[in-house]
């Protein structure tokens, strides 16, 4: 039972710059992010399936999430 | 000269006299443009101590190199003055089209001198430069003057205008262009007003010429490249500024009923996606920009349209107000605007307000027979209305920003009027996050975030961490962010997208011929921040270390609900951030640049 | 081949009109552009863009041939063979013909060159197959 998880911009080197990894559904997003260490406080948009949702939103199987990290504000 | 206008405008409102000179070559050397060029004729030609709302002050406005150019984000001019708001140095960004219009006119300052006689507005095409007759104009909405002239003189000519706030030198009133973007704060539309200036109209049909047109072709064209590779790039588009907005609630950043708290129980509604689903129609954006941030919205309630909310006003006229509501604060946005006041400060100001009313520190007469709460945005909208027009006891109370009414109230009042040097605080509130708090009690025209949005770098090494590595980072965010305004370009299209910052040395290069690095330009930046420092010094009798304090509602005050309930930030370690913060900048203990500093940086006391 | 648009996805930024003048002219100047952008504001606050269609009209009416083909089967003006007559003007039913004497001594319009769509952020632009003319 998986979700796929997306990391935009500098997220990506939490991956070792990959943009796209398989995660396991079940958890919330945050689990997810703190399993592979992501900081959620760096985290300012989760989109799943194209909607807003907040971090302890739980995966569902085929879910695709988008996390965008917080860059440089205004 | 290569990338320039090549013209300075002068302006002498006292006579009606208009001149043009040649951009100097040295001008264009040490201080590049932009925020550059409105410190250079501040310091140089305001005198000491001069009336910010007097006939001698001076509205520097300047494009810089990169404006009108092929360059994301090419759209940017500096409005630059005395702030009859703060008594110290002013300088307000506007977006849109102007700076290039300014460009293609063949001018890179216009410098504002003196006080009409009667309501003119500044007309320049090309070389025709004059001032005509605003009488007809006079106490419109900025929105409807815009309307006028284009229609007038038609759709290629840019306007930037002040509304009745301006007229009625409310001290944070502001410059109106493209229908949704401002010279917002210190005050610059108030200086306007008080020159009887309703109105720049400029339009240009000259081209730009640069040193080495294919090597600035090429360079242009990779800047674009990397920012439409940005994978950041759809969503930053889609929600603007507002993208932030849910992430600063999660935070404890979002300021709640005059920072009362850092997150709002009401915020879900305010939040991006849902603001665009509700209200957004267009992508709206500013010269040059390929991730337009704009978000132009109806309001179907109310059978409007403004450009925004975006997220400083979601904040100050949101959530500070205790206005869950994405429609009202909308209409909030387009009153400001229309009427001409910086919808930041207006924020700031009517939520001490109501927390004075809810205290019982202001009275049911004090407030007009308002009924004034958090939530209610009727109030809201009608307070607006009273400060702009300077309109009843509570208008005529908070035109003056909110350090003065509080002075005028008293009773504890100053303690929660979220200001810094006369400047009402933007929308992070600063409980628990240390390196912001530093930005925003060192930012050079008082409490503002543009020079350093350093709260990323608090949530991401420990927000309460005292210590130099957060007061280092500040420090780098103000000598390099700023130079995008000298520049005369957006610094969003770098710190939103990420595109590698080295992309614009190029083509700055191909552009004016002269080479540079971001190390030249950030020493460019130590240089006009000093610059600027030695400014309030002279003009400011006891400008010192207390002029760099919070508010004391971030280290006496700590939240009681939200994210950061019971967090605060101690007030030695406030004055040890200072202290290190005077230390890496080479000032002394009272935050005055040294003798040794202004000699490594070969400034001299600011001449007057 | 041609010039498509989607008009809704315009933000009004002008960066296409940069890119087209410095192709036409070497120039930096959007007046000198062969995009048509026109603001709809305060309402209903969104931007209406008009692009030549390479229709051809403008080449038949041209009283001196100076509207030829190039190398990529676009429409263009020889400024040496332009009389400034505006017959294409008046001809051109997308308002993309364009002369101003102020600016250039010749009438101009789009070559197809294509620069405008790297520029556009939004993705306003893009060069296709003309479509099949309906029979």
């Amino acid at each position: 039972m998986t979700a796929t998880l997306r990391l935009v911009g500098p997220l990506k080197e939490y991956a070792n710059g990959r943009s796209e990894l398989v995660v396991p559904s079940g958890l919330s997003v945050r689990q997810t992010l703190v399993g592979l260490g992501i900081p959620p406080e760096v985290v300012a948009l989760v989109v799943v399936n194209e909607e807003q949702q907040n971090k302890d939103y739980i995966l569902q199987e085929q879910d695709v999430v988008r996390v965008l990290a917080v860059i440089g504000g205004g | 000269m290569n990338g320039y206008g090549g013209s300075i405008l002068r302006v002498d409102l006292n006579s009606g006299t208009i001149s043009r000179q040649p951009t100097p070559a040295a001008l264009a050397r040490d201080f590049v443009g932009g925020r550059g060029f409105g410190l250079y004729f501040l310091t140089r030609e305001v005198p000491v101590h001069a009336d910010p709302l007097g006939s001698e002050n001076k509205l520097i406005i300047s494009s810089g190199p990169l404006s009108g150019m092929l360059i994301p984000g090419g759209g940017k001019c500096d409005w630059t003055t005395k702030s009859p708001l703060t008594g110290g140095y002013a300088d307000a960004s506007m977006g849109g089209h102007f700076t290039a219009e300014m460009k293609y006119a063949g001018v890179d300052s216009i410098i504002l001198e003196g006080i009409s006689p009667k309501p003119v507005y500044l007309f320049i095409d090309d070389r025709k430069v004059e001032l005509r007759d605003a009488t007809s104009l006079w106490g419109k909405g900025a929105i409807d003057v815009e309307v006028s002239l284009k229609k007038q003189y038609g759709e290629e000519y840019q306007i930037a205008a002040i509304g009745p706030g301006g007229e009625n030198q409310v001290l944070y009133a502001c410059i109106n262009h493209d229908y949704g973007r401002q010279a917002g704060r210190g005050g610059v539309g108030a200086v306007m007003g008080s020159k009887l200036l309703k109105a720049i109209v400029v339009h240009g049909t000259q081209s730009i010429p640069v040193a080495d047109l294919d090597a600035y072709r090429q360079a242009g064209m990779a800047l674009y490249k990397a920012c439409k590779d940005s994978d950041g790039l759809k969503d930053w588009t889609r929600y603007g500024t507002t993208i932030v907005v849910s992430w600063c609630d999660e935070v404890g950043a979002l300021p709640t009923r005059n920072f009362s708290a850092g997150s709002f129980e009401g915020g879900k509604t305010l939040y991006g996606p849902v603001m665009r689903e509700q209200i957004v129609v267009t992508d709206k954006g500013c010269f040059g920009c390929p991730c337009p941030c704009g978000k132009y919205s109806r309001m179907k309630r109310y059978g409007t349209q403004v450009e925004g909310p975006e997220y400083e006003t979601i904040g100050m006229l949101g959530s500070n107000l205790g206005i869950s509501d994405i429609q009202d604060v909308a209409q909030a946005n387009l009153l400001c605007d229309d009427l001409g006041i910086d919808s930041i400060s207006t924020g700031g100001c009517i939520a001490w307000a109501i927390e004075c009313y809810e205290k019982g520190l202001l009275s049911k007469t004090d407030v007009d027979g308002l009924d004034l709460r958090f939530g209610n945005a009727e109030a809201v909208f009608a307070a607006i209305k009273l400060i702009a027009t300077r309109q009843g006891k509570l208008g005529v109370l908070l035109s003056e920003g909110v350090k003065r009414a509080a002075q005028k109230v008293g009773n504890g009042s100053e303690k929660f009027a979220i200001q810094i040097k006369g400047m009402e605080q933007s929308a992070y509130a600063t409980h628990n996050a240390t390196a912001m708090l530093v930005s925003y009690m060192t930012c050079d025209v008082g409490a503002h975030h543009n020079r350093a949005w350093a709260i990323t770098y608090d949530l991401q090494v420990g927000r309460d961490r005292v210590a130099p590595d957060k007061v280092a980072r500040v420090i780098w965010l103000q000598n390099f962010r700023p130079m995008f305004d000298v520049l005369g370009a957006c610094r969003l299209q770098w710190v939103e997208l990420g595109i590698d910052r080295d992309l614009y040395m190029p083509a700055l290069e191909a552009i004016t011929g002269i080479r540079r690095s971001w190390e030249d330009l950030e020493k460019v930046g130590e240089r006009i921040w000093n610059l600027a420092r030695l400014y309030w010094q002279r003009e400011i009798e006891d400008f010192g270390r207390d002029w760099d304090l919070p508010a004391p509602r971030f280290y006496e005050d700590p939240p009681t609900t939200g994210v950061t309930a019971g967090q605060i930030t101690r007030f030695e370690d406030v004055q040890r951030l200072l202290d290190m913060y005077y230390e890496q900048r080479g000032w002394d203990a009272n935050g005055a640049p040294t003798a040794e500093t202004l000699e490594r940086l070969n400034l001299t006391v600011v001449p007057n | 081949m041609r010039l498509y648009v989607d008009q809704t996805k315009c933000s009004g930024c002008h960066a296409c009109q940069v890119a087209c003048s410095l192709n036409l002219f070497g120039v930096t100047n959007p007046k000198m552009s062969a995009l048509v952008i026109e603001p709809r504001f305060p309402a209903p606050g969104v931007y209406e863009l008009k692009v030549c269609t390479q229709c051809g009209d403008c080449a038949a009416v041209c009283p001196t041939e100076a509207i030829k083909l190039n190398e990529r089967g676009a429409y263009y003006v020889d400024f040496d063979e332009c009389n400034l007559c505006e017959a294409c003007v008046t001809e051109c039913s997308e308002g993309v013909m364009f002369v101003r004497t102020e600016l250039a001594n010749a009438a101009w319009k789009c070559d197809l060159c294509g620069d405008c769509v790297p520029v556009c952020g939004t993705g306003v632009l893009w060069v296709a197959e003309k479509e099949q003319a309906p029979v």
